[in-house]
């Protein structure tokens, strides 16, 4: 009876749910139990995007909110990690499996999940389904958590535009998909707002269903000394992992990198560089997915859409750069369009 | 009628047996050698399989890999390698979803036309490769590995909402827009466990369908004579280039299919997530079932059984790749299994006939004395 | 390795080997310089070697002889050391040895000239004789010395820097021999060394093996070529179902006698003397050309205004040596190759443009000259090659659909009118030997009443027994009003066969000839592109390889 062990290793339903399911061989692997019987916010899930935890970026970001709420509430954390080309029906499958392992909350890392939560929250109204990057999927139990990508990226474009001398400025996104358009966008937009001659060359790196652009950092790299090489003098990557070949690029041309996701700063991978790293847009992923855990642990589940922007620091532009805070100018734009945003003056574009 | 010839059958069978037993021990060395248990996770995996909810995911898996190893096995019953079935899928997926999500047809023609559009256009991009290799001689390997990474590029390009897709109101997806109900395929409902596409037994009746052209057909005659031998085939009256150009085109049609199952029955429509990567598998899975139409199904069957009941062994602390490995393993094991078995059953005939004409070989003297 | 054998004394033995019937040559005198004992070979095919015992005198020619398939090949593999006996001794000099690999054997002085040669073409004689001998006079003045030492030495008249590619058959058939002489050896086997000749050359070949053996050397002469047999071999040993059955004074034994004792019945004859030839023209073939493009871009004629006309119940026999456009014309009336110019008919319809599979279905029969290339499913069983080519035929296939069952039970009828020897119908062609292989295409092809067939070296490789049986299929097919384009490098079948014959050079047919009166060495001599136009019987006795032209002789019709 190994497997009654190992699940309450995992810490899921409850010992003699599981002794049935293995002794009369089970009908479904979703028999065994599900989370109404278990006290809500005791264990909480992830599944990752394709990339899985050790991304360095947007999944690691998710795993960093798990292991907070581990240690700060107490919570048992699940984590599973989706297989490359897998279709919606094997995602329903993972999430109606770690539902039914009384997990609560059950969280897709990525607009991809969207699909399979529809289908798998109805199924399990007790427990709160969280995705991260999608409102198209509504429900009682679901909370879309969603982040102005584009005015973190506005305040970045703005950064940019004050510190190039070239005037020249370059976006790299990883993949071709809606969600980097909208860094894309916000970016453009700053740039221009703050000078109106300068220019920004665009590229990215892959196309869907290539999903190398997130993966590669010698294609980042490749793509910063292109746009160097016609005169960039700041480079801005929306490019999950590919995106450090970019700050390299740009750090031993001497030129400013700018990060995503998290205070790119302060990545050990990325120490060498770190000099040149002007500062990053970062996008609260762990306190998104930590403050869904927490609601549902103190039984006031969130639902709905959870909006993070500059408004409540869910997106932001980091200052760990000592070079940075030098540039008072630079960081009085900044502030000003941050302000700006917050209170509405200026109206940010989500698609280029 | 079928005269079953034991030997065959056991020979037959030896190749894959082989090919599985040695990727099984050699998949428990590496988890030997990497400290894992090698017991456990098969364990688990076996477990997982037993749950009908698992199960109906392995056949509905089943049945899409088995058009795509289908697609790839007309191919290789001629010698040709179609590598770009990944492409030709995606591609008819994304094109019949269009089509599919702008028209409203009454239920059996809707469907039939998203069928037949997919059928087509598949058929189209392999045909280019097809007309590239009969007119030009270009490599189909070569060219379909370039079709495609095209495909892709053109799909990303085509999926963008200034073109034919749309980006669902909240969503960072990008779709085709949905195919409304009549175009669904009916499916097998399983209760709780989910339900069985219907477009799977669709992929099953085609694996007769190809086996009855291929051996029963003057045409499947002449596109396996062109496999074994293209000389002889071309002495025996067979136009080559238009046995490749043909071949290639029925194998894109079948291609097109392969993302039927997943399209008819699960999503109704193309998104960024449509799966990726079938094509490949279905060359894997060909060679496996040694392109017979019953090989295939069983081989789609255990590729299926691993990806699906290894999907959740990272929840016990098992890596999940262990199934990829063991599939890399049995490719490898595969191959060289099959040669050894190839190489034995020539022997083995040549001396079964050697035998059997030193023991008839009296009479056969007097026989040709008199003659 | 074995011990270095002590200088071997070359000495000439009067030929009084006492040889009683089928008993094994027991030289008592000084050792012979092969013999072999009791060899088995238990060898996963249609034939093993089994109890052979041979005895080679040093310095004489020995032949061996026997059908295809009899397991000569193997035993010589066997003597090479290409392949190990399971039973059975090796004596080289009277000393036992045991060679495991054929560097084994070349280390004792053996020496193999197989049937294709093995040179690069790319390269000078010179360079070819070195290659893989460098070490033994180097590659420069001293191995050019050696070279033609020996080539002097035995006649071969070897020039040291022709490129090997420019060279002709027989030429290269002497560079392959002065390798292996270059090497040490002291025995050669030579692997059918005359089916590649035209007659002339196979007289120079036999000079040139009688100064080898004026000079104390041995040669093991494998053929089933009887009559050259009886010309230059001193002892024969026949080999039959991977055994010896005897052995043959050549001074005494007729190639009667040698047939009877390679197959046990007679020797059968391609003579074909009664004419069924009609006036109904069946093929015509007028002014075909065909040119192909070489890789470097020069544009060559394979095909230049080729003339004929087959008659119903004509047999027209094409000699020529190989590659001078027999393949491209039978490609061209198969219709796989497309001819830049000319017309092909077939009874009276016009043909050229129809593709291979309308005109099998019109009548033409096909037995192709390489039958694994063009005749076979080598992996397939036998009763879908009876489908192939005719696989919209009854009864292979109805309406689209195969009938297994017809086409299986048709198999079995062809298998037993032809005396095809198998197991049955379901073992894959590849296991059946070469001779059964083309008793089964012959079969097939006459079993659709063609009113025209190609048969393109019909019994090459065939064994006598089957030979005589193919012969009696065409025999019995042009009697009953059948054209036959028959292209054979056999010059006896192909005089015994034929009503008329046509020499083709370079892609012409640039003479004819009447079956009836000519001799081999004056198609020959033809063949070579010696003689033109038509050849006459008188000038035979004036002797051959001189311009026997009654110039310009009718192209068009040949009698």
């Amino acid at each position: 009876m190994r497997r009654i062990t190992r699940i309450a290793t995992v810490g899921v339903a409850s010992a003699a749910l599981a002794l049935s399911a293995t002794a009369c061989g089970g009908k479904k692997s979703t028999d065994t139990g599900s989370s109404d019987s278990t006290k809500a916010g005791t264990t909480a899930a992830i599944a990752y995007d394709i990339g899985g935890r050790g991304d360095q970026s947007f999944n690691d970001a998710a795993y960093a909110g798990l292991e907070k709420a581990e240690k700060d509430l107490g919570v048992k954390g699940a984590e599973a990690e989706p297989t490359e080309g897998e279709s919606d029906a094997d995602k329903v499958q993972r999430l109606t499996e770690l539902a039914r392992k009384g997990n609560n909350p059950v969280i897709g890392v990525g607009f991809a999940y969207a699909p399979a939560i529809k289908k798998v929250a109805a199924k399990f109204p007790k427990t709160t389904f969280g995705i991260i990057d999608d409102t198209s999927v509504t429900g009682p139990n679901v909370a879309n958590m969603v982040f102005n990508e584009e005015q973190g990226s506005y305040l970045a474009g703005v950064a940019a535009a004050k510190a190039s001398k070239s005037g020249k400025v370059g976006f790299i996104g990883g993949v071709e998909v809606p969600l980097i358009k909208k860094f894309e966008a916000g970016y453009v937009q700053g740039v221009k707002d703050t000078n109106p001659k300068a220019e920004v060359l665009t590229q990215y790196l892959s196309q869907p269903p290539n999903f190398e652009g997130f993966a590669k950092p010698d294609l980042g790299k490749a793509a910063a000394q292109g746009q160097i090489a016609k005169g960039a003098d700041v480079v801005y990557a929306a490019a999950g992992l590919a995106g450090s070949g970019a700050i390299e690029a740009a750090s031993t041309s001497g030129k400013w990198a700018i990060g995503v996701d998290s205070d790119q700063y302060n990545q050990e991978g990325l120490a060498k560089f770190k000099e040149k790293i002007l500062t990053s847009v970062t996008k609260d992923v762990s306190d998104a997915v930590y403050n869904l855990i927490k609601s549902v642990k103190d039984g006031k589940a969130q639902t709905g859409e959870i909006r993070y922007g500059l408004d409540k620091d869910g997106v932001g532009l980091a200052d760990s750069n000592p070079e940075y805070k030098k540039m008072a100018e630079l960081i009085a734009a900044v502030d000003k369009a941050k302000a700006d945003i917050i209170a509405g003056k200026i109206k940010v574009k989500t698609a280029p | 009628m079928m005269k079953i010839d034991k030997d065959k059958l056991i020979l037959g069978a030896a190749g894959p047996v082989l090919a599985l037993v040695s990727a099984f021990l050699l998949t428990a060395v590496v988890l030997l050698a990497t400290g894992v248990d090698p017991i456990e996770p098969i364990r688990l995996m076996i477990e997982n399989a037993s749950y009908e909810d698992v199960q109906v995911l392995i056949i509905n898996q089943t049945g899409t890999y088995y058009l795509a190893a289908l697609a790839v096995a007309i191919g290789f019953r001629m010698n040709l390698f179609n590598i770009g079935v990944d492409g030709q899928y995606r591609l008819a997926a994304m094109l019949s979803a269009v089509v599919g999500a702008a028209v409203t047809l009454p239920g059996p023609l809707h469907i039939l036309l998203i069928v037949l559009v997919a059928m087509c256009v598949g058929a189209f991009w392999s045909g280019i490769a097809g007309i590239l290799k009969a007119k030009r001689g270009v490599s189909e390997v070569v060219s379909t590995i370039m079709l495609n990474a095209i495909a892709t590029a053109l799909i990303a390009w085509l999926l963008l909402p200034k073109n034919l897709g749309v980006q669902p109101e909240g969503s960072n997806d990008l779709t085709t827009g949905d195919i409304a109900e009549s175009g669904w395929f009916p499916a097998v409902s399983m209760g709780d466990s989910g339900e069985i596409y219907g477009f799977t037994f669709v992929a099953f009746a085609l694996g007769i369908l190809y086996w009855f052209i291929l051996n029963r057909t003057r045409f499947g005659f002449d596109l396996r004579a062109t496999g074994a031998s293209e000389s002889a085939a071309q002495a025996s009256g067979v136009d080559a280039k238009k046995m490749i150009l043909t071949s290639m085109l029925i194998s894109g049609a079948v291609a097109g299919l392969a993302g039927m199952p997943t399209l008819l029955g699960d999503t109704h429509t193309y998104s960024l997530s449509f799966p990726v990567g079938v094509g490949f598998t279905g060359i894997t899975i060909a060679l496996l079932g040694r392109n017979h139409p019953v090989g295939i199904f069983f081989a789609a069957l255990l590729i299926s059984f691993l990806d699906k009941a290894s999907a959740s062994l990272d929840q016990y602390g098992y890596a999940k790749e262990i199934a990829t490995i063991m599939k890399g393993l049995i490719v490898i094991a595969v191959v060289v299994s099959y040669e050894l078995v190839r190489r034995y059953g020539i022997r083995r005939q040549q001396q079964k006939v050697g035998e059997e004409l030193a023991a008839g070989g009296a009479m056969k003297t007097e026989k040709e004395v008199a003659a | 390795m074995d011990a270095i054998p002590s200088a071997p004394a070359l000495s000439f033995l009067p030929s009084a080997p006492s040889r009683r019937g089928e008993c094994v040559i027991n030289a008592s005198s000084p050792p012979p310089a092969v013999e072999l004992h009791g060899i088995t070979k238990r060898f996963p095919g249609v034939v093993a070697n089994k109890d052979i015992a041979i005895t080679v005198r040093k310095g004489t020619v020995h032949a061996l002889i026997g059908e295809n398939g009899a397991g000569k090949s193997t035993l010589m593999k066997i003597l090479y050391g290409m392949q190990k006996p399971d039973e059975g001794t090796i004596a080289i000099d009277g000393e036992q040895v045991a060679f495991n690999t054929p560097a084994d054997a070349i280390a004792r002085g053996i020496g193999m000239v197989h049937q294709h040669f093995m040179l690069a073409d790319n390269l000078t004689v010179l360079e070819n004789v070195v290659l893989g001998g460098e070490k033994l006079y180097g590659i420069g003045a001293k191995a050019r010395k050696k070279i033609l030492e020996i080539s002097d030495a035995y006649g071969l008249g070897v020039r040291p820097d022709a490129l090997v590619e420019d060279l002709g058959v027989a030429d290269r058939q002497r560079v392959e021999i002065l390798k292996v002489l270059y090497r040490g050896a002291k025995i050669l086997i030579l692997d059918e060394p005359t089916a590649v000749l035209v007659p002339q050359e196979v007289d120079a070949l036999f000079d040139n093996l009688r100064e080898l053996k004026a000079e104390g050397l041995t040669v093991i002469f494998i053929s089933h070529k009887l009559g050259e047999i009886l010309k230059v071999a001193d002892d024969i040993t026949v080999i039959r179902r991977g055994t010896t059955v005897g052995t043959a004074d050549p001074k005494t034994a007729t190639t009667k006698q040698l047939a009877e004792l390679m197959v046990g019945s007679e020797l059968p004859s391609p003579e074909t003397r009664e004419s069924t030839v009609t006036t109904t023209p069946m093929l015509k073939v007028s002014d075909l050309t065909l040119t192909a493009t070489d890789p470097d871009g020069v544009v060559r004629e394979v095909l230049a205004g080729i003339d004929f006309t087959i008659h119903k119940g004509e047999v027209l026999g094409i000699a020529g040596v190989e590659g001078n456009g027999q393949t491209e014309l039978i490609e061209a009336l198969m219709g796989m190759s497309i001819p830049d110019g000319g017309v092909i008919s077939l009874d009276g319809k016009d043909i050229s443009t129809v593709p291979t599979r309308k005109r099998r279905e019109g009548g033409i029969g096909y037995i192709p000259e390489d039958r694994h290339r063009h005749g076979l499913l080598l992996e397939s069983p036998l009763w879908e090659n009876r489908i192939l080519g005719h696989v919209t035929e009854e009864p292979n296939s109805k309406r689209g659909i195969l009938d297994p069952k017809a086409a299986r039970k048709d198999t079995e009828r062809i298998v037993r009118e032809y005396d095809v020897r198998t197991p049955g119908i379901e073992v894959t062609a590849a296991s059946l030997s070469g001779g059964n292989q083309q008793k089964l295409i012959v079969g097939r092809e006459m079993s659709h009443n063609p009113k025209f067939l190609i048969a393109a070296h019909p019994t090459r490789g065939v064994d006598v027994g089957a030979q005589a049986q193919i012969w009696d299929a065409i025999r019995e097919a042009r009697r009953e009003g059948l054209a036959v384009l028959l292209i054979s490098a056999d010059l006896d079948e192909l005089i015994g066969l034929s009503d008329t014959l046509r020499v083709i050079y370079r892609g012409r047919l640039v003479a004819d000839a009447d079956p009836a009166t000519i001799t081999p060495e004056q198609l020959g001599s033809a063949m070579t592109g010696a003689a033109r136009g038509h050849l006459e019987q008188d000038e035979n006795a004036a002797g051959n390889g001189s311009d026997s032209a009654a110039a310009d002789a009718p192209e068009d019709e040949a009698r």
